[in-house]
């Protein structure tokens, strides 16, 4: 057991450089293109970040009806806003919204792997793909929500969401009361990627 | 019985739990994230998917098919050790190098002398390769492929099937031989990429399905107001009153 969990002391090098060696040799193979992962990762630097989250929950809280039509219909209401081309693209195909209220909080995971609406919120945070944050928040939402700052009243009904299936989840946070003269870009500074998992309340610090 | 299948639940992890909020937390990791993009991008069955891309038109020298199922067959083929000590991003770097060298695209001498090589310099050859990978990022690769024809009904019990789960499943341990509610039917049936063994593959309807703490736990569930809503293909369901 002792060396069942070290690692080799060019861990980061050996790696960095095994998938160097793998890149370059696609290339060479005409498997992949010199710009092809450059233009991937530009995709999402640029286009499928937390803005667009941000962007749709603030519309919801700034609009009841659109907020009601998001959680039923989320492509339908999607499709209204000003997004990039691509919301219902890779790991979009299927999203689907649910609200936190007074009451209920929401909280996404992924028990088996590590799904994520990457048209919404882009590509997942380590601690989305953690395996001690999928095993414990599947069996103590509450304990593991408190750990990270989201204290809830007791009477508070915890839904987790186990993304098995085809869907794409993501959280419409509550509002935070005392926002109601903000303009929209700063409601958008209050909405985190933990947020829109359930992991943060909007407002708290990132 | 694999961990990587009965991860949800597992008890006696790290207290208390830190957010690591970095999508990349060592500059390689973007480089597999990113190859691993272009092979789903450039997968062979896309050419049948909805939408059909004209994947054999595409002037790439991948010819084989590479999507969430291979990957994830991967990570749940591990060494259970090996799951928890290796970051997600060095699991993705051994499965898709390991694929590469199996599949005959390099060899592992090839990649030993391709350390420190001088990177290519992008020249515009192959754009249409490129162009692929971003309309693969934009169009999606939807498992939908009629309405539903669902066996059960929102309201109705169903209890979790335990079959042996094969190299690959949808169907969290945790779930296995539960008993919960359907919640909600979705609107389609849906494939999955592959024949996983235990039931699901071809189109059939998806449902959330709902769970008690208690039904899940039992004296171990956390007290509280809790529900866990599971995404269940059909062939993971079976009527409450056929195991009765």
């Amino acid at each position: 057991m002792t060396d069942q969990f070290a690692y080799p002391a060019d861990r980061e090098k050996s790696s960095a450089d095994r998938v160097a060696a793998l890149e370059h040799l696609l290339i060479e193979k005409g498997v992949i293109t010199a710009a092809t992962v450059e233009k991937v990762l530009s995709y999402f630097e640029s286009e499928m970040t937390p803005l667009n989250g941000k962007k749709i929950v603030v519309k919801a809280w700034t609009d009841p009806d659109f907020a009601a039509r998001v959680v039923d219909d989320t492509p339908a209401a999607l499709a209204e806003l000003d997004l990039p081309e691509g919301m219902a693209g890779a790991e979009g195909e299927h999203l689907q919204a649910v609200a936190n209220v007074p009451g209920v909080h929401n909280v996404v995971i992924c028990t088996l792997c590590s799904c994520f609406p990457w048209p919404v919120l882009g590509l997942p945070p380590y601690w989305y793909k953690d395996p001690v944050f999928r095993a414990r928040a599947a069996r103590e939402p509450r304990t593991v929500l408190a750990e990270v700052g989201v204290a809830l009243p007791e009477d508070t009904e915890i839904k987790v969401w186990d993304s098995s299936g085809h869907s794409r989840w993501f959280v419409i946070p509550e509002r935070p009361s005392g926002t109601e003269d903000l303009t929209d870009a700063e409601l958008m500074d209050l909405v985190t990627t933990e947020s829109m998992i359930g992991v943060a309340l909007a407002g708290q610090p990132a | 019985m694999k961990l990587q299948h009965n991860l949800g639940g597992l008890e006696g992890l790290p207290q208390p739990l830190t957010l690591e909020k970095r999508v990349f937390v060592e500059e390689w990791e973007k480089r597999i994230f990113g190859i691993h993009v272009a092979m789903m991008g450039l997968s062979n069955h896309l050419g049948s998917a909805l939408p059909e891309y004209p994947i054999a038109e595409v002037p790439t020298a991948f010819r084989d098919e590479w999507t969430w199922a291979d990957l994830r067959t991967g990570a749940e083929a591990m060494n259970p050790f090996d799951y928890f000590k290796f970051r997600y991003y060095e699991k993705w770097l051994g499965g898709i190098t390991q694929f590469f060298i199996d599949k005959g695209y390099v060899s592992e001498d090839e990649l030993a002398a391709a350390v420190g090589a001088a990177a290519p310099s992008p020249d515009g050859a192959g754009d249409a390769i490129d162009d692929q990978v971003i309309d693969y990022l934009r169009r999606g690769d939807s498992p939908r492929r009629d309405v539903a024809h669902p066996r059960f009904a929102v309201g109705q019990k169903v209890r979790i099937t335990d079959v042996p789960a094969g190299a690959h499943t949808r169907l969290p341990g945790y779930l296995r031989a539960r008993t919960g509610t359907v919640q909600r039917i979705f609107e389609g049936d849906y494939g999955y990429f592959v024949e996983t063994g235990d039931g699901i593959g071809d189109p059939m309807p998806i449902y959330i399905v709902e769970f008690t703490p208690h039904e899940l736990w039992g004296v171990r569930a956390e007290p509280g107001a809790n529900t866990l809503y599971a995404e269940l293909f059909e062939a993971y369901l079976q009527p409450v009153e056929e195991n009765q």
